[in-house]
């Protein structure tokens, strides 16, 4: 065969040694024996072996026996579907050798090229295309030379056409290669259906090849025209590939070669090929690369070169000079190469529309000397877009000639400065050469061409509106040659088929109507094989086939239902996120995040959420998608204001901070970043924040956040500033303490101020609610709730306010009038929160001594909490001594003002005061006593102390008995004897000696004697002596002190008889007219003296001795005695001595009285009144009383008692005990003080 | 093309020194490749610039390697040409010329522009009948011992890249780019066909 090739050759050589190798050991087998063989272990080895297998299979089967050639057909063909893609092309390579051997083997084995030729693998694919380009024009020659046509040979070249538009359409393949394959198929497609004529080049070994000029016009199947419009029609193809902007450098030097070699074998070619090249010269794809642009302009040269060396280039002569000249070529160099001119042809574009008419109407013309220059012709007529480009550019070229003077030219250029770029384009700069013929008349031409070029591609200029116009006129004619046509066939077979042409400008589109159709009119075709893999994909129409892609894409495509869209959306988009390390290596993450963002943004639905979950699996990794994300939400609200709806954004927002507090770890700041870098802050958001904010383990974090929104977004600040303020009175402390803290540092600025004071006095103004609002509970509305106030809410009103205090002391006077109208239980536990704050404000500050100066009605119990507070640690200043003394004596004259600062007060105001003290409640009285006497726990205030503890009690047996009542006086003594501590022997007989001297005697006195003598026995010498010197100062005259007196001499006897007998007589009748059991003890004392001594003794006094010895009321004076004598042995008490009479009652009573008092001091809310009748009652028994001021006698006195001074003690030990419990203890006591306070108030009014 | 081992053509001036070169390298890798000369006439350097050693294709290099060592052995092994020619000579008996030989290949290496032009004609000069392609790349490489090796070195990464694409047709645009940049000299690339 003609086509047979070196390769093919080299082949044959090494499979015929491999099969000599074989003869030697199988020399009897016969060649088909040996074929099975090998086809037998083909099936079964690898690929490499399997491939020199059937190597020589093939070999045996085509060279050496073709007989056999049928017979293994199938074998081989089988191996097509061989996994390996060198198998399969092995196979393409044996179709083509088959074929070519046997032409008649084309209709078996078409199909299964047209199979391969579908192949996954791109390398079997381009065999595909190899094969092919060799077997179109075996299987054209093949029809053309059977005299008849069968109907098998029929479809098996409408199935070779399929398959020549399918590789027509690989051109706009995905690949490459495949490209490349397609064009040099598209370049012998074009010659085999293009005419040679005599001035083409024709390659020595493809002299035999068909062409256009060989097929007979009368052919039966085939049909001249159609062939030449669809080899004008691949041209075109061709032509517009090589145009594409993006054409690959690959493809458009394979496209450069492929046009020079039609140029030079079909030199009817020849303009549109120079044009090609000028119009690529003028306008490289800017696709290329600097080196790739390189190898074009080389290609370029190599390839105009060879086309100028053609005899057919002559009259483009001067256009391709140009061309070289700009490419690089020197002058000389083109002259050399440039033949030397021949008798010149007729133009064969000097009357195409009229030539085409006349072909059209003589189809059956004969090849004659003419017929060298009609096919040219014959291919313009339909195609006319390609010439009427041409022919554009030329009109165009023409029209600008003229115009191009140099003023003209100069204007051009001067204009054209303002559009050049700042740098120069590398492409330029690579391709530019200097201009040699600058201002020749080949140069203006050229020019001129140049911008007809350009112009003609912009689809402006004179030249195209004149084409247009033409391809009309031309478009009407043919419609009335194809009229002709199709009225005047001859054949009716070719009349049916050609009807088909006629209806149809486009050939192809005939074609595939024919290819479908035939089959069904006709007998069945059994031998068909195209028709089991015939393709169904309907092949495009000629006009579109050249075009790129996006056009094809809209025929192909179908709309996607909804369902589809979403899933394949979907699915795109979670590829994009998927391929997040990928894109990462790659560098372009920030493309990804962007295009995801706005991908996401613009469709709603599960995607968003799929894209927050995939941004919270590692969100530390994923922030900045995130913020994208945010802030194409943000966008998207902004771009649809002012009907937007923030829903979505608000949505991401949400989910993604309620995501990151779900994530364990938060060192990074991410959560700040987020909040503060957004773009707005919702109300979601901030209730997220909020929630960090309540977490304690997030609360510093959160709050931070919050801190940092006040302080950067002053626009909301006063909201961001609300929440936080809310959560000053949150329940959990650790929030509450944190958010006081924070609220602290903004109460720093000024504009915040107010805003935090507002806030923090409208929620302590809510104290003044009877019942706690429901604002306090979490609800939003301020409903009141019939809950009754606790410790709780009472504080949660109060923390904030608190808390600034100390900041801000002008907020006190705000509390007081809080203070004086809210109700006593809320007064109760404010006066237990404020100590710390006021502590803190210390007694210097100015606004908290203008309260105790001012006290508002109502708020005593408060002022004098607070100076209780102040005085508590520290002795009180002279400042606010004088404001306490001030509002005692000017405005509210309560004594209890005075205690907290009595150590500051003169020794005569103390003892002005001191009545009034006494008469309080014995607690408070305690404490002012320990106040007094220093014995309270804190240190430096007894020095401190006014009164020396000897003053205080003389001060106590002075005080006015019309300003205090007895027993508070009593009580208040038996305070001091209380503290043993303090009044020592020495204080108290002081304290006697003094008090003796007075005149007249106090009225206590004596008991003050005989307390002093049962606390300190050995001061009984001592007493005597007071006794003694008590006779001269007559005491009798003083009935309390006389009744004193003579229980005392009763407790001392026998060391009182000395005393006693030195009583006058009636003094002493008086004596035993009270206690008639001394008498005996007296007179056996004086018979015991000398006689001597008893010389001494007055006879009166004797006689009162004597006399009278009989007994008034024995016995009744013996039932208490005896009585006296059991309470002796519980308690050894002066006071139960005295009150000998009502003894058993008041043996009895203590406890049922003492049983009330118990409950009532444990119930904290004991009005004052109340314990003052209770401790009234309780002195009404001394018992009692003695038995509360003499613990040690107490602790044998039964249970109950036991349990009250345990009690007492306890108390004392409180308030002795650490800080808080005895401020506790305090605020308890100062509140049944405020009570009472309060009521004694509202009685006063 | 992965499946078969790339068959490839390293082409220089006269098949002595860069050519040679890379074809030692590439065969010590295991490519299937050939060397080739474009030169009408095989040279190497002589005692004076002016005065280079002029062989036809036919001369064997052991012939001009014994040509040399009569003529001046010292200054033959000091610039290196015989120890060159005595590499060759272990490579193949001769230099062969680019134009004469019909073997099809898939890949032809030129090492400067001049021989890429020559290369380029003389296969567009052929009568194309199979349509088989043929990437021609012209590696710039200046005509000595160390750019030689350079060079070799840098045709043999290109020839594994190319070989290891899963498809070189598709893929060998953008391998050149990026060859370029790393190595910043232009490429020259074209697709001629058989």
């Amino acid at each position: 065969m003609a086509s047979d090739n070196g390769e093919e050759k080299v082949r044959t050589s090494v499979a015929l040694q491999f099969f000599s190798g074989e003869e030697e050991s199988a020399a009897d087998m016969t060649t088909s024996e040996k074929v099975v063989e090998l086809l037998n272990q083909a099936a079964l080895i690898s690929t490499e072996s399997k491939l020199t297998v059937l190597k020589q299979v093939q070999e045996l089967i085509i060279n050496k026996d073709p007989s056999l050639l049928d017979n293994f057909l199938d074998e081989i063909i089988a191996f097509q579907t061989d996994k390996s893609m060198e198998v399969r092309k092995l196979v393409i390579g044996f179709i083509e050798e088959a074929c070519k051997r046997d032409n008649e083997l084309l209709p078996k084995l078409i199909a299964n090229l047209n199979m391969l030729l579908k192949d996954e693998s791109v390398n079997v694919v381009k065999k595909a295309i190899l094969t092919l380009t060799q077997l179109y024009k075996v299987a054209l020659q093949w029809l053309v030379r059977s005299k008849s046509v069968s109907d098998m040979q029929e479809a098996c070249w409408d199935m070779v056409t399929q398959m020549k538009e399918d590789v027509l359409a690989l051109l706009d393949s995905d690949n490459d290669g495949v490209r490349t394959h397609a064009i040099k198929f598209t370049e012998t497609l074009i010659i085999t259906l293009s005419p040679r004529t005599p001035d083409s080049d024709v390659p020595k070994k493809q002299e035999g090849d068909i062409s256009l000029d060989k097929i007979p016009r009368d052919h039966s199947y085939i049909r001249y025209d159609a062939l030449c419009e669809e080899g004008r029609s691949a041209l075109e193809q061709l032509l517009k590939f090589m145009v594409h902007p993006a054409i690959s450098s690959i493809n458009l030097t394979a496209a450069l070669g492929s046009l020079a070699t039609l140029a030079r074998q079909r030199p009817m070619f020849m303009s549109e090929v120079v044009q090609a090249y000028e119009t690529l010269h003028a306008n490289l794809p800017p696709t290329l690369a600097k080196s790739q642009v390189s190898s074009v302009r080389k290609n370029l040269k190599l390839h105009l070169v060879s086309v100028l060396r053609h005899p057919s280039s002559l009259e483009f002569q001067g256009q391709i000079s140009t061309l070289l000249l700009d490419l690089g070529m020197t002058q000389n160099d083109i002259a050399r190469l440039t033949p030397a001119p021949r008798e010149p042809r007729k133009r064969p574009r000097h009357e195409p529309h009229s030539e085409g008419k006349r072909i059209k109407m003589e189809p059956t013309l004969i090849e004659d000397d003419e017929d060298k220059e009609e096919p040219a012709p014959v291919t313009l007529p339909k195609p006319s877009a390609s010439a009427g480009t041409q022919s554009a550019i030329d009109l165009t070229a023409d029209f600008l000639l003229p115009l191009l003077t140099p003023d003209n030219v100069a204007n051009l250029v001067l204009i054209s400065m303002v559009y050049l770029p700042d740098v120069m384009p590398a492409s330029f700069q690579a391709t530019y050469t200097p201009v040699e013929s600058a201002g020749t008349e080949a140069q203006i031409k050229h020019l001129a061409r140049l911008m007809a070029t350009q112009m003609t591609a912009a689809g402006i200029g004179p030249g195209l509106e004149q084409c247009k116009a033409r391809d009309e006129e031309v478009k009407e004619r043919e419609g009335e040659g194809a009229a002709d046509v199709s009225s005047s066939s001859k054949d009716p077979l070719i009349i049916r088929r050609m009807s088909g042409y006629g209806q149809a400008i486009s050939v192809l589109g005939s074609h595939t109507g024919k290819s479908q159709t035939p089959p069904e009119p006709e007998a069945p075709q059994p031998k068909r094989l195209p028709e089991p893999i015939l393709p169904t994909a309907k092949p495009k129409a000629p006009g579109a086939s050249g075009r790129k892609k996006v056009f094809r894409l809209a025929d192909v495509v179908q709309p996607l239902s909804s369902t589809q869209l979403e899933k394949l959306t979907n699915m795109a988009i979670e590829r994009i996120l998927q391929s997040e390390k990928a894109i990462a290596q790659s560098g372009m993450s920030h493309v990804r995040v962007k295009l995801l963002a706005r991908l996401v943004t613009q469709f709603e639905g599960v995607m968003k959420e799929d894209l927050l979950k995939f941004i919270l699996e590692d969100i530390r990794s994923r922030s900045d998608l995130a913020f994208s994300l945010l802030y194409q939400e943000y966008n998207e609200y902004l771009s649809q204001l002012p009907s937007a709806s923030l829903d979505s954004y608000e949505h991401c927002l949400f989910t993604l901070l309620s995501g990151l507090q779900e994530k364990p770890e938060q060192r990074d700041g991410l959560f700040t970043k987020l909040v503060l870098e957004a773009p707005l802050i919702t109300e979601s958001a901030l209730e997220v924040i909020r929630r960090y904010c309540e977490d304690e383990s997030r609360v510093y974090l959160g709050m931070t956040t919050l801190k940092e929104l006040i302080v950067k977004r002053p626009s909301r600040q006063f909201q961001y500033l609300h929440v936080l303020l809310d959560l000053s009175s949150h329940e959990k402390e650790k929030v509450r303490s944190n958010a006081l803290t924070f609220i602290k540092r903004m109460y720093e600025k000024d504009h915040l101020r107010d805003y935090i004071e507002k806030f923090a006095l409208n929620y302590m103004q809510l104290l003044v609610h009877p019942n706690p609002p429901s604002i306090l509970f979490g609800a939003d509305k301020d409903t009141e709730v019939a809950a009754p106030w606790t410790e709780e809410t009472v504080r949660q009103c109060l923390y904030l306010y608190l808390s600034l205090l100390p900041l801000n002391h002008r907020l006190v006077h705000e509390l007081a009038a809080v203070y004086t109208e809210a109700i006593a239980d809320i007064k109760r536990s404010v006066l237990r929160v404020i100590e710390q704050p006021i502590r803190g404000m210390g007694m210097n500050s100015p606004d908290l001594l203008l309260l105790v100066e001012t006290c508002p009605k109502g708020a005593e119990t408060l002022v004098t909490r607070c100076l209780h507070i102040l005085t508590d640690k520290v002795p009180p200043s002279p400042e606010l001594v004088k404001r306490v003394r001030d509002l005692y004596h000017k405005r509210v004259p309560d004594v209890r003002f005075l205690i907290p600062v009595i150590n500051g007060l003169e020794k005569k105001e103390v003892i002005q005061a001191l009545p009034k003290l006494i008469k309080l409640n014995p607690i408070v009285v305690k404490e002012v006593f320990n106040r007094l006497l220093g014995t309270q726990h804190s240190e430096g205030s007894s020095s401190m102390s006014p009164l020396t503890p000897g003053e205080l009690l003389i001060a106590l047996h002075n005080i006015d008995s019309t300003k205090c009542d007895m027993k508070s006086i009593i009580k208040a003594t038996n305070l001091c004897f209380g503290e043993k501590n303090v009044y020592t022997s020495e204080v108290l007989a002081v304290v006697m000696q003094q008090l003796m001297e007075q005149n007249p005697l106090p009225m206590l006195l004596m008991r003050t004697v005989i307390q002093s003598l049962t606390m300190y026995p050995r001061l009984g010498g001592f007493v005597m002596n007071i006794l003694s010197r008590l006779i001269l100062k007559q005491v009798w005259k003083y009935p309390k002190v006389w009744e004193g007196f003579v229980k005392c001499c009763q407790r001392t006897k026998p060391q009182s008889y000395s005393v006693l007998l030195q009583l006058p007589p009636p003094q002493l009748t008086s004596v035993f007219e009270r206690c008639p059991e001394l008498r005996e003890p007296l007179l056996q004392h004086v018979h015991s003296f000398t006689p001597h001594q008893q010389a001494h003794i007055p006879s009166s006094i004797m006689a009162v001795l004597e006399a009278n010895t009989k007994m008034p009321e024995p016995a009744p004076m013996e039932v208490p005695e005896e009585r006296e004598v059991q309470a002796q042995h519980v308690a050894v008490s002066v006071v139960q001595t005295e009150a000998s009479g009502p003894a058993p009652v008041a043996l009895n009573e203590p406890e049922p009285q003492a049983q009330p008092l118990l409950v009532r001091t444990e119930e904290e809310e004991e009005p004052m009144e109340e314990g003052e009748v209770a401790t009234a009652s309780q002195e009404d028994s001394a018992d009692a009383v003695s038995q509360e001021d003499v613990p040690e006698a107490v602790e044998s006195s039964g249970p109950e008692s036991h349990e009250k001074s345990e009690e007492k003690m306890e108390e004392m030990h409180t308030e002795s005990s650490d800080a808080t419990e005895h401020s506790k203890d305090a605020v308890e006591d100062s509140g049944a003080e405020a009570e009472t306070a309060t009521v004694d108030a509202e009685q006063d009014h | 093309m992965p499946s078969h081992p790339l068959r490839v053509a390293v082409v220089c001036s006269s098949n002595q020194n860069r050519s040679m070169e890379a074809h030692n390298i590439l065969s010590k890798r295991g490519f299937d490749v050939r060397s080739f000369g474009t030169g009408t006439h095989v040279k190497l350097p002589g005692p004076a610039p002016d005065k280079p050693n002029v062989y036809d294709f036919k001369t064997t290099y052991e012939q001009m390697y014994n040509d040399l060592v009569r003529k001046d052995k010292e200054l033959y092994t000091q610039n290196g040409i015989l120890h060159m020619l005595d590499r060759n000579k272990r490579i193949k008996p001769r230099p062969e010329r680019f134009q004469n030989c019909k073997d099809q290949f898939d890949l032809v290496i030129t090492c400067e522009e001049r021989v890429y032009d020559q290369v380029l004609e003389d296969l567009n000069s052929r009568e194309q009948e199979t349509f088989q392609p043929v990437h021609v790349i012209n590696v710039d490489i200046q005509d000595n011992h160390e750019e030689a090796t350079l060079g070799a070195f840098l045709i043999c990464e290109l020839c594994q890249c190319i070989q290891h694409t899963d498809d070189m047709e598709n893929e060998i645009d953008e391998l050149l780019q990026e060859f370029e940049d790393k190595s910043s000299r232009p490429f020259l690339h074209t697709v001629c066909f058989y």
